[in-house]
């Protein structure tokens, strides 16, 4: 079905070289990479739209689907650019965005459910997971970043809210409390008590996307999608800056050239490397 | 043994004294009770909000059992000018979690779900609904958050919640008619959702993980370009995904519309709450001089007070920061069920103790002495860069009404008992 055979035979390994390269994929996949993700683009992603996040009673119609799409697509183009230059492997947003998943999960279980007693509806997080596979699809099928940049990464932006409706609808239902209409979620947002986060906290339903024909949500999507599509050209090059490899070498007659090709370095003889004036590989 | 083998031994040494001395530190696991609410400075708890009335309802309740905290306070004339004004506030609990749910919150007879304006100079009383929700003994205030300020705690007393937490429910009726459980409603449906994307993300995934991933494929990259890593299959895969997630996508938002067909927008106006009708006052006061006693413990200033009112009046008590000085007179005013640890009974003393005639001025030297403004921390305002005070003096008329007039006046530092 694959053409697995085809390339382990053009890599040119040994069978067991080819074993080994397996360990080290599983070894470096999820001990060391996903965890990494985890700690890094969790803690990222926390500092930037963390609230929208975490509470329901911040879930609004225009800047949750703004800031959520335009945080959560930096480390997936960067991520994207790793996997995708380096390896061909179209899976850079997913692993990204399902390592977020997970620190989030384990947060919530211990941090806002077993430590601070708060129930897991009223710090539900929402889910990019669909976002994130369109984004890498479309790596994949165009095999072109800047296509991907603008079709991607507008749908990106573009589902995030469809997606999360099927899980935060029902917190739109209205109710009345002491003669006051409320959400469900902003009653959520009032009966369980955060000491320090008052309401005034909450950055919602403010600014003048609002007044533009009460379609809020569809005009913070196009504008988190047309930012988004900016956000990943940025972190595509971010991307592309942290994982360039490369060395110097000087030649017999004293002549500097900067190689990127970084297997080539394993291939010269002893004597060769003698000649490498400094860089990195 | 040289030089090197000694410096050895001393870090080896150090390292484990240091090791000793430290393990206290991470097996103490005595939970913390309080907030940290002294550690605010003094001027936050004397000069913005002045508490009074604080009454935790139901020191014990049983859980879904509602209880209330209520009270009032008065917005300082004093307030600080390094604190924002309150132009949006929001009155808050002060809880370890959410140990109650909040059932209800008003301000002079208003609801107040979200932030508003409050004047200073002025008083507001607050009722506080709670359901019992998680039990244990708990240090509970009343919170006033000041946007850009941010939350100052009021008085913390204690209240016992008792029973089991999984026998907690909070059943509210929406206007569709249906009824939400607070605790679980859409739990099941979200991580539903959310197990179902995962188990799709990691098929995603796993597709590629189940074929060399890292290795072997940058090799034949690096040899050859990505004509033979291209696989056919997986283009073929990527397609059948991408509409399946758009189709799948495209269901669950419809089908969410279709279930909850009826929906709001967060509710984010603005509380407009007026402030309670100044009352007549016919006592009217002044600070002359204030000083505090750094050895002593003791704040001292001295008052001119005039009667305009056809009784006599006699003060009893001065509160600041949510502790109560009174003297012999005002402690037979003291509610019973206030916390005992904010109460100096005998803490306020007068040259002056008996009642102010009507249509009499007089200048009364008020000593509020005790070690709740050490152990309060209260004595914190002599490194404040605006070294004042302020709080509220009661008083009582004859046939029993109690009079309210707030103080303030900058404080100068007595560090000697012969300065005293």
């Amino acid at each position: 079905m694959f053409r697995t055979d085809e390339i382990i035979k053009a890599a040119k390994l040994p069978p067991e070289g080819v074993a080994m390269s397996r360990h080290i994929d599983y070894i470096y996949f999820i001990p060391i990479l996903f965890v990494t993700i985890i700690g890094t683009f969790h803690m990222h992603f926390d500092l930037l739209a963390g609230d929208w996040d975490f509470w329901i009673d911040w879930k609004d119609r225009q800047w949750w689907p703004i800031v959520t799409p335009i945080t959560a697509i930096t480390f997936c183009a960067a991520l994207q650019y790793y996997n995708w230059v380096n390896y061909r492997q179209p899976f850079g947003a997913t692993i990204c965005i399902l390592a977020l998943l997970a620190g989030k999960w384990v947060t919530i279980w211990a941090a806002w459910w077993w430590w601070s007693n708060y129930p897991v509806n009223f710090v539900m997080p929402s889910t990019l997971l669909p976002s994130a596979i369109v984004l890498d699809c479309v790596l994949l099928l165009t095999r072109n970043w800047t296509l991907t940049a603008v079709i991607g990464a507008w749908m990106f932006a573009i589902l995030f809210y469809p997606t999360n409706w099927a899980i935060f609808a029902y917190s739109h239902t209205p109710l009345v409390v002491d003669g006051t209409l409320l959400s469900w979620a902003d009653y959520m947002g009032f009966a369980y008590i955060r000491t320090g986060t008052p309401e005034y906290i909450r950055m919602i339903e403010v600014g003048s996307l609002r007044t533009f024909g009460g379609h809020s949500t569809m005009i913070s999507s196009f504008f988190a999608a047309f930012a988004s599509s900016l956000m990943y050209i940025l972190w595509w090059q971010f991307g592309k800056f942290f994982c360039t490899s490369y060395f110097y070498l000087t030649d017999d007659r004293d002549k500097t050239t900067k190689v990127y090709d970084v297997f080539a370095y394993a291939t010269l003889a002893h004597s060769d490397k003698a000649k490498l004036s400094g860089g990195k590989a | 043994m040289n030089a090197k083998h000694l410096f050895k031994h001393f870090v080896i040494g150090f390292c484990g004294v240091a090791t000793l001395a430290l393990t206290p530190v991470f097996v103490d696991t005595t939970p913390a009770f309080a907030h940290g609410e002294r550690s605010q400075e003094p001027f936050l708890r004397m000069r913005t909000v002045n508490w009074y009335d604080t009454e935790w309802v139901g020191k014990t309740t049983a859980i879904n059992e509602v209880t209330e905290l209520k009270g009032k306070f008065h917005l300082s004339e004093d307030w600080p000018r390094a604190v924002v004004k309150p132009n949006r506030t929001f009155i808050n609990v002060g809880t370890p979690s959410s140990v109650f749910v909040r059932l209800s919150s008003k301000v002079n007879g208003e609801p107040m779900f979200v932030s508003g304006p409050m004047e200073i100079g002025r008083d507001y009383e607050y009722i506080i609904k709670l359901k019992a929700r998680l039990p244990g003994h708990h240090h509970i205030h009343p919170m006033f958050a000041v946007k850009d300020a941010g939350p100052i705690a009021g008085p913390g007393g204690w209240m016992d919640i008792t029973g089991n937490y999984s026998d907690f429910t909070n059943p509210i009726k929406t206007l569709t008619g249906e009824t939400f459980d607070s605790e679980t409603m859409g739990t099941a449906t979200g991580i539903m959702w959310h197990l179902f994307w995962a188990a799709v993300a990691i098929l995603w995934v796993g597709w590629y993980m189940i074929r060399p991933m890292y290795l072997i494929r940058a090799r034949v990259l690096a040899a050859y370009g990505d004509e033979i890593l291209l696989d056919p299959m997986d283009r073929k895969f990527g397609a059948a995904m991408l509409v399946f997630v758009l189709v799948v996508v495209t269901v669950g938002y419809l089908a969410a519309d279709a279930r909850h067909p009826v929906s709001v927008p967060l509710q984010a106006g603005e509380a407009k709450i007026k402030p309670m009708p100044i009352k007549p006052n016919p006592m009217v006061v002044e600070v002359i001089h204030a000083e505090y006693d750094v050895p002593g413990r003791a704040l001292r200033f001295q008052l001119r007070a005039t009667n305009n009112g056809t009784e006599p009046v006699t003060i009893g008590e001065f509160t600041t920061a949510g502790i109560r000085f009174t003297n012999a007179f005002g402690s037979t005013k003291l509610d019973p069920n206030y916390p005992a640890e904010l109460v100096a009974a005998a803490g306020l003393t007068m040259d002056r103790e008996s009642a102010i005639e009507p249509g009499q001025t007089v200048e009364v030297n008020i000593e509020s002495k005790d070690v709740l403004w050490e152990v309060q921390r209260l004595v914190d305002i002599l490194h404040d860069p605006d070294q004042r005070f302020a709080g509220l003096v009661m008083s009582w008329t004859e046939s029993g009404e109690r009079l309210i007039n707030p103080v303030w006046a900058p404080v100068l530092p007595v560090f000697t008992r012969l300065g005293a």
